[in-house]
């Protein structure tokens, strides 16, 4: 996702791309605009040359003898002519030319005015009512090399520009998108219970409302979380005092009854109210679950929240509990109570499904592992799977809502760990064990 | 003992004062915090059930506010707040138990008996006083193997003298133990409550300070 769609990078590569275009085609046509002065310079020198030879070539003709033919004038000291020149009368013939004329570069015919043949460009003049023509060649080659070596020192300075405007450009897109970059990172480290706002300041305009609706949002989030989580606190209260108010009156009225069979009743009454208030228990403890909360904004240490748990059960089941805790603190971020819930769940499954008076074997090692075990019948493969979903029981005559790993298992879904399930338990021939690690750190 | 129960839930409240009056201990009850400062002011308690969540306030406040003031008298939560972090809140507050709503009402006696005994100094339910095994769990007293039967109010004024060993308890302190607010005493229950224990258990078990009060005599623990 980040690759593909990089602010910074389409950025940068847009601009460079875009600035580079932009100058080539700036020095095209500074090189077009410059061949054509320079042309226009060009031909005009080579008017001028022939302007300035005719005069001389006719007088140095019209004095000579007639008829002694063609005539080549003498080079004065060895050089390159750029310019080559060619005299010649109406019928073509040859009367003076130029010390490097190459004859195969003109026409037949001489001609008047300015044209170019494949290797150069000529310009004709006449004189003598049209009986003596000087043509002027100069090679194209020439001029060639003159566009290519003016266009050249225009591109040079492109081959140190582009690179250092691609390092410029990537700074300032760099710079100005660094907030953002930091915002995006705040966003990204931050745990799924931290719900606080985030800090916009120094970051782009254009960046900043973006940034007010994400706080504005996780407001609302952490507003609704709220409710939801004082929802459910609230609802513990208000069912469990009705609740313990009928199984007290229950409890009251059998110790008035006396007639066994009214006796029977307010058993079977306060039974049902047990069952009720171990039903409403396990939803809510889901409800609180699964409504998220499993992680605190700070570490706990779990160690103490367990030694209260274990006592509870201990003074519940006496000698059914076989318990070794570190000497250490086990911080973790997971929520205290969520925490509580979640060892509840896994005792009481084992006390539950353990065969009457098996001992449960809770463990917590420093690293954080937490293991309950509990002898008693293998759990099938098949049914291992199935045991996590809710309202589903193993092969069991216990009692029990079967939500108890169901709560656990959202609660560690919730928190981001897993839970292993292993029937017989490890490193023994039955039962069934819980494993799971709650040390969680930002 | 005497007992202050702050309660708001009326049945349960009623309930709770029935159950704990039958084992024998004197119950004011009050429905809020109000009338349960103006209780603790004026009487002196062996015991406080408190519920959290009641109509003018939180239980862990007047919590506090007792344990500022000095009182080291115990105090069970009753409260429908089930989380850990709310049970360690309270304890922290100094709380000596906790109980978490819907509890068995056999339960709450038997926290209520641990609690009188961790706050006496012995763990131990059973007390030897004279040649009487006393049984404080059960209300189960016996001499030389035969078993002891005592009426509810005989039961909590022995337990007053087996609470505070040795000391001279006067006839307003044991009133104190066996009625709650409003209740009508005859200027001689006592003397007439005494003499029944000492038929039952034996003359000099209960010495008698003229004028003063009486004392329980021979209590070994």
């Amino acid at each position: 996702m980040k690759a593909r769609h990089s602010l910074q990078r389409t950025l940068s590569l847009g601009l460079t791309v875009g600035v580079t275009l932009l100058w080539l085609m700036g020095v095209t046509a500074s090189a077009m605009v410059a061949q054509h002065e320079m042309n226009e310079v060009f031909d005009s020198a080579l008017q001028e040359t022939a302007q300035r030879i005719l005069p001389l070539a006719v007088t140095d003709i019209l004095s000579r003898e007639a008829g002694t033919g063609q005539k080549r004038a003498p080079a004065m000291g060895d050089h390159e002519e750029y310019l080559t020149y060619l005299v010649r009368d109406a019928s073509g013939k040859i009367l003076l030319q130029s010390h490097d004329t190459d004859i195969s570069v003109f026409d037949a015919r001489p001609r008047q005015g300015f044209f170019d043949t494949d290797t150069h460009r000529i310009y004709g003049e006449s004189a003598v009512s049209d009986t003596l023509f000087i043509e002027v060649a100069e090679p194209l080659a020439h001029r060639r090399e003159a566009a290519f070596e003016a266009g050249l020192a225009l591109l040079l300075p492109l081959l140190v520009l582009i690179p250092v405007s691609l390092i410029g450009v990537w700074w300032a897109v760099r710079c100005s998108l660094r907030r953002v970059v930091v915002f995006r990172e705040t966003l990204e480290s931050r745990g799924s219970a931290d719900l606080s706002p985030i800090a916009v300041e120094r970051l782009p305009a254009e960046f900043e409302p973006i940034a007010a609706s994400i706080n504005r949002l996780l407001e609302r989030l952490r507003r609704a979380l709220e409710a939801e989580r004082s929802f459910t606190a609230n609802s513990a209260h208000e069912l469990r005092t009705p609740l313990a108010t009928a199984l007290a009156k229950v409890q009251r009225l059998k110790t008035e009854l006396s007639e066994k069979t009214s006796l029977q009743k307010a058993s079977e009454i306060e039974e049902s109210l047990h069952n009720l208030a171990r039903l409403s228990q396990k939803l809510l403890e889901l409800a609180k679950a699964e409504g998220g909360g499993v992680l605190s904004e700070e570490e706990h240490d779990l160690v103490p929240i367990l030694e209260t748990i274990i006592g509870d059960y201990e003074r519940l089941n006496p000698g059914r509990i076989d318990a070794q805790l570190p000497n250490t603190e086990v911080t973790s971020l997971l929520n205290p109570d969520a925490f509580a819930i979640l060892i509840r769940n896994l005792i009481e499954n084992a006390l539950k499904h353990g065969g009457k008076g098996g001992a449960v074997e809770i463990r917590l090692s420093a690293d954080g592992t937490v293991s309950v075990k509990n002898h008693g019948d293998i759990v099938a493969p098949s049914d291992m799977a199935l045991l996590r979903n809710r309202f589903v029981r193993a092969e069991t005559n216990a009692l029990g809502s079967g939500l108890g790993l169901a709560i656990a298992e959202a609660i560690v879904s919730g928190a981001g760990i897993r839970l292993g399930l292993h029937s017989p338990a490890r490193g023994w021939q039955d039962g069934f064990e819980a494993e799971l690690n709650v040390v969680i750190k930002r | 003992m005497r007992v202050l129960l702050v309660e708001d839930a009326t049945g349960l409240g009623e309930a709770v004062q029935e159950q704990i009056t039958e084992d024998g201990h004197a119950v004011d009850w009050v429905q809020s915090l109000g009338y349960a400062e103006t209780s603790v002011r004026t009487t002196t308690y062996d015991l406080v059930l408190l519920d959290l969540m009641l109509p003018d306030g939180h239980g862990i406040d007047f919590l506090e506010k007792l344990r500022q003031t000095g009182s080291t008298t115990p105090v069970i939560i009753l409260t429908a707040r089930d989380q850990v972090s709310d049970r360690i809140k309270g304890l922290n507050a100094g709380a000596d138990d906790y109980l978490v709503k819907p509890f068995d009402l056999t339960e709450l006696s038997a926290r209520i008996a641990a609690v009188a005994r961790r706050y006496r100094g012995n763990p131990n339910p059973v007390v030897s006083v004279g040649d009487l095994e006393v049984n404080l769990n059960d209300h189960h007293i016996v001499r030389n193997g035969h078993p002891i039967e005592l009426t509810s109010r005989e039961w909590a004024l022995l337990e007053a003298f087996i609470q505070h060993p040795g000391r001279l308890l006067s006839r307003p302190q044991l009133e104190d133990r066996l009625y709650e607010f409003g209740a009508e005493i005859e200027s001689n229950t006592i003397e007439v409550y005494i003499s029944r224990l000492r038929k039952k258990l034996g003359r000099g078990v209960i010495a008698t300070v003229r004028g003063m009060g009486y004392r329980l005599n021979s209590y070994e623990s």
